[in-house]
């Protein structure tokens, strides 16, 4: 009989097997994949490169950045390898290469180690690293986007003054570092800049229209089926809802993700979008807010734990959403109403309560107890003498 | 047949084959039994008898004056070795009788008596005398049960027939085995408290015993066999009020709070016994199992005998054991080694291996959530964590510390493998202190 000691634990010794953080990422990583193919169809190997330097550096971030701040790196729990993906799903698919390399480090980098690692990142980091690129010397790298099916490679080193230069009527023009010039990548307006820029009431628009009519109406914007099957310009990950929503179901099959997030964001939206009847379903198709709502706002770190909570943050990201592409000069507001809301978590963990069991009418807010207050230094005084 | 349940809760793999269709068995009398003063919860027994004093099995060696108790009898017909402090199944010193057994014990309690004639009060009587507690594993004493406030009356009497742990059978047997004596008990409680409604719930993986036990009630008013949704934790008291009544028992209350009682199968039929037989709970079924015992069993076997003994009737142990657990996998506690003795409350002894237990090292929590959707009391097992890793107490207590009846079923589904229950109990601890602290000032 092994008379030895035993190990001591406290209860359950019980653990669900196959219950890892690795097993939520690959479910995602799953989902992602139908639109990851439709990517590439509709744009070709420039996708592929994108997402492969994406997920390269993110990785290779991970690992000098733990590294460098003396953690040990954590590649197995496919953390690093999501934020790739994600990211290059934000991007068009012509950025080139070193741009993406950059915002793969911000993303992993900054928005993720500097803040502690997964799990005490504050903001998602492929939106983060986006959003920074945004508002970067980059940002013409990331806003314009090709028209489906240009199967053209772009040079892995473009200046921004030669993108910047060579903008005419629409067409940019990548210059690589060596000389070779790739004039014929066509952009094209994205569904949302189209509506945001009031070319939906135009019955023409100027310039050339490859794809042929079959995805683009009389009007000159992608018809309901372009939307839907992903054939229109947009970002990488963005384009297909098809792709995306069975991506979805996969993930609430899985319980990865909770239904509630996505159901308030789109509910708020389309509440919002019917009222003012500003072409709902248009403008529920294009765009990211499928992404969003199933891919980004569901970030296990990043959005709120509890049911009330999860329904503040899902209607909150969908109205602000609505507000942005309303009444805002940007076309599309998925990823900073993500953002916004994912600085709310912080608050809305802490003081949104969430009725226990057999407990009825519970309020909302969380009276949770005062901090005690910074204790003033006592002046020395004579301790007594008993 | 719609199965009742509750929200929340999770599907552990079961593992009960190994024993569900064995019969109990009584074990040996060790050579020598350890019984700890205290097994219950509430105040604390102080011995009754001296070193070098004879004892008789079932005569009571602890006891207390404290409302909130229940005594101690001998389960062995002997001399008292020693009174001193040894670790009890959690580790922690407690005061215990240990008495060297004679080789051979008498065979008491053989004469039924007519249980119809009693009063409630004397029920009542009997239940505390018999030294009584919840068998389940909480060890709560049954007297205080059976004497609810004047102002709340009860109407519902369940008996507790989930056993959701896995491994477990010992309650599935008595089932299978006494369910005329467990019917018998069920009606004295009822008695008792004045119930008019009597429920035995049994979770559907037991479905030879519902059938059983549903032939046997079909003559008798009042009283039904529920099944339930096999989900741990459905035998958890609130669950299963709520499974079976649709009541929820509010926060920080007891069941008597919706006018139910619930006791557990081997409570009710112990019930019986002291009633019937007069004789005290000196012995108890237990489930010995696990991938790293040999011959698994359900066991009688006497209180105070040490887990050693009660390994060795099995056959010992083979294969690399990494964990020996007293109780059930969720919520039993994990032994450093096999000195520590049977007590009233102990449902089951288990040796597992390492492929059964996960040694996965904890990792930092990543707000999935899958905790949430887990806990049977709706808490925020992962803000519990965080805030009493900060040493704020009153904000885990927010979150639902003391809500907490520490199930376990957060740390099953953590991804993380974050040991939720360990900061419950801190919490738990240091609110308790805290508001001492605060009384007394």
């Amino acid at each position: 009989m092994a008379a030895g000691r035993f190990t001591l634990a406290v209860s359950p010794h019980l653990h669900q097997k196959g219950q890892t953080i690795e097993r939520g990422m690959t479910d995602v990583l799953i989902a992602l994949t139908p639109a990851g193919i439709v990517a590439m169809i509709v744009f070709g190997m420039n996708a592929f490169y994108v997402m492969l330097v994406s997920v390269l550096t993110a990785c290779l971030t991970e690992v000098v950045m733990r590294w460098v701040l003396g953690r040990k790196h954590t590649l197995r729990d496919l953390s690093a390898v999501l934020t790739g993906v994600l990211f290059a799903f934000l991007l068009p698919a012509t950025t080139p290469l070193w741009v993406v390399a950059v915002g793969a480090f911000l993303a992993v980098g900054v928005a993720k180690e500097l803040f502690g690692g997964l799990g005490r990142n504050i903001f998602n980091p492929a939106l983060f690293a986006r959003v920074a690129l945004m508002v970067s010397p980059l940002w013409l790298y990331i806003t314009k986007f090709p028209r489906p099916f240009f199967y053209r490679t772009v040079g892995f080193f473009t200046p921004v003054s030669v993108a910047i230069n060579n903008e005419v009527a629409g067409r940019v023009v990548y210059r690589g570092l060596f000389g070779s010039v790739y004039p014929d990548v066509v952009t094209a307006a994205t569904p949302l800049s189209l509506l945001k820029s009031g070319k939906m009431l135009a019955t023409t628009i100027s310039g050339p229209t490859p794809v042929g009519s079959t995805w683009v109406t009389v009007a000159g914007r992608p018809t309901f089926w372009a939307q839907f099957l992903g054939v229109h310009s947009g970002s990488l990950g963005e384009v297909s809802v098809l792709a995306l929503a069975i991506g979805a179901c996969w993930l609430l099959y899985r319980r990865t993700i909770d239904w509630r997030i996505p159901a308030g964001i789109f509910g708020a939206f389309l509440l919002v979008t019917l009222v003012t009847w500003n072409y709902p379903v248009f403008s529920l198709l294009g765009g990211g807010l499928w992404l969003g709502a199933f891919f980004m706002a569901t970030d296990w770190v990043t959005s709120p734990m509890t049911r009330r909570g999860k329904w503040i943050y899902g209607v909150g990201i969908g109205l602000t959403i609505a507000l942005i592409r309303l009444w805002s000069p940007l076309p599309e507001g998925v990823a900073i109403a993500i953002l916004q809301w994912n600085v709310l978590t912080l608050l809305i963990d802490r003081y949104v309560a969430e009725p226990r069991f057999g407990e009825v009418g519970r309020s909302w807010l969380n009276r949770l107890p005062p901090y005690p207050k910074p204790g003033k230094a006592e002046p020395d005084k004579p301790v007594p003498a008993n | 047949m719609e199965l009742k349940t509750f929200r929340g809760g999770i599907h552990p793999p079961y593992k009960k084959e190994a024993t569900a269709g064995k019969a109990t068995v009584k074990s040996s009398v060790p050579g020598e039994v350890v019984i700890p003063v205290q097994q219950h919860v509430g105040a604390p027994n102080t011995p009754t008898v001296k070193v070098g004093d004879r004892v008789e099995a079932g005569q009571k060696i602890g006891s207390s004056e404290a409302f909130i108790s229940a005594p101690v009898h001998s389960s062995v017909s002997g001399t008292v070795k020693a009174i001193e402090e040894r670790p009890n199944f959690t580790g922690a010193p407690t005061n215990s009788i240990v008495i060297t057994a004679d080789a051979s014990q008498p065979d008491k309690w053989a004469e039924k008596k007519d249980v119809s004639g009693l009063s409630p009060e004397q029920i009542r009587e009997v239940a505390k005398e018999a030294g009584l507690v919840g068998l389940g594993g909480a060890a709560f004493p049954t007297f205080v049960k059976l004497t609810p406030p004047k102002d709340k009356p009860i109407d519902t009497v369940i008996i507790n027939g989930c056993e959701c742990e896995p491994f477990l059978t010992c309650d599935h047997r008595l089932m299978m085995e006494r369910p005329d004596d467990l019917i018998a008990g069920l009606k004295l409680m009822m008695k008792v408290v004045g119930a008019q409604r009597g429920i035995i719930g049994v979770e559907a993986n037991k479905m030879d015993a519902i059938d059983l036990l549903t032939s046997k009630v079909s003559g008798e008013p009042g009283i039904e066999v529920v099944a339930l949704e096999v989900k741990y934790p459905e035998g958890a008291e609130k669950m299963l009020i709520e499974a079976v009544t649709g009541r929820r028992v509010p926060p920080q209350k007891l069941p008597s709070e919706v006018s139910v009682l619930v006791q557990n199968v081997g409570t009710a039929i112990a019930l019986y016994e002291a009633a019937a037989l007069g004789k005290p709970v000196v012995e108890r079924v237990l489930t010995v199992t696990g991938p790293c015992i040999k011959e698994p069993k359900n066991l009688v076997v006497k209180v105070g005998t040490p887990i050693s003994h009660v390994i060795e009737q099995c056959g010992g142990l083979v294969g690399t054991p990494v964990k020996i657990i007293m109780g059930g996998p969720m919520t039993g506690w994990a032994q450093k080694d096999l000195t520590a003795s049977v007590v009233k409350g102990t449902s089951g002894i288990l040796a597992l291996d390492a492929a059964t237990v996960d040694m996965n090292a904890e990792q930092r929590c990543v707000g999935c959530d899958q905790c949430l959707d887990a806990c049977p009391m709706f808490l925020t097992p992962n803000l519990i964590v965080k805030s009493a890793r900060l040493g704020k107490w009153e904000e885990a207590d927010k979150y639902g510390a003391r809500d907490c009846f520490e199930c376990g079923a957060c740390s099953y589904v953590c991804p993380s493998k974050i040991p939720h229950v360990a900061y419950v109990r801190k919490s738990k601890a240091e609110l308790a202190a805290a508001s001492e602290v605060k009384g007394g000032a």
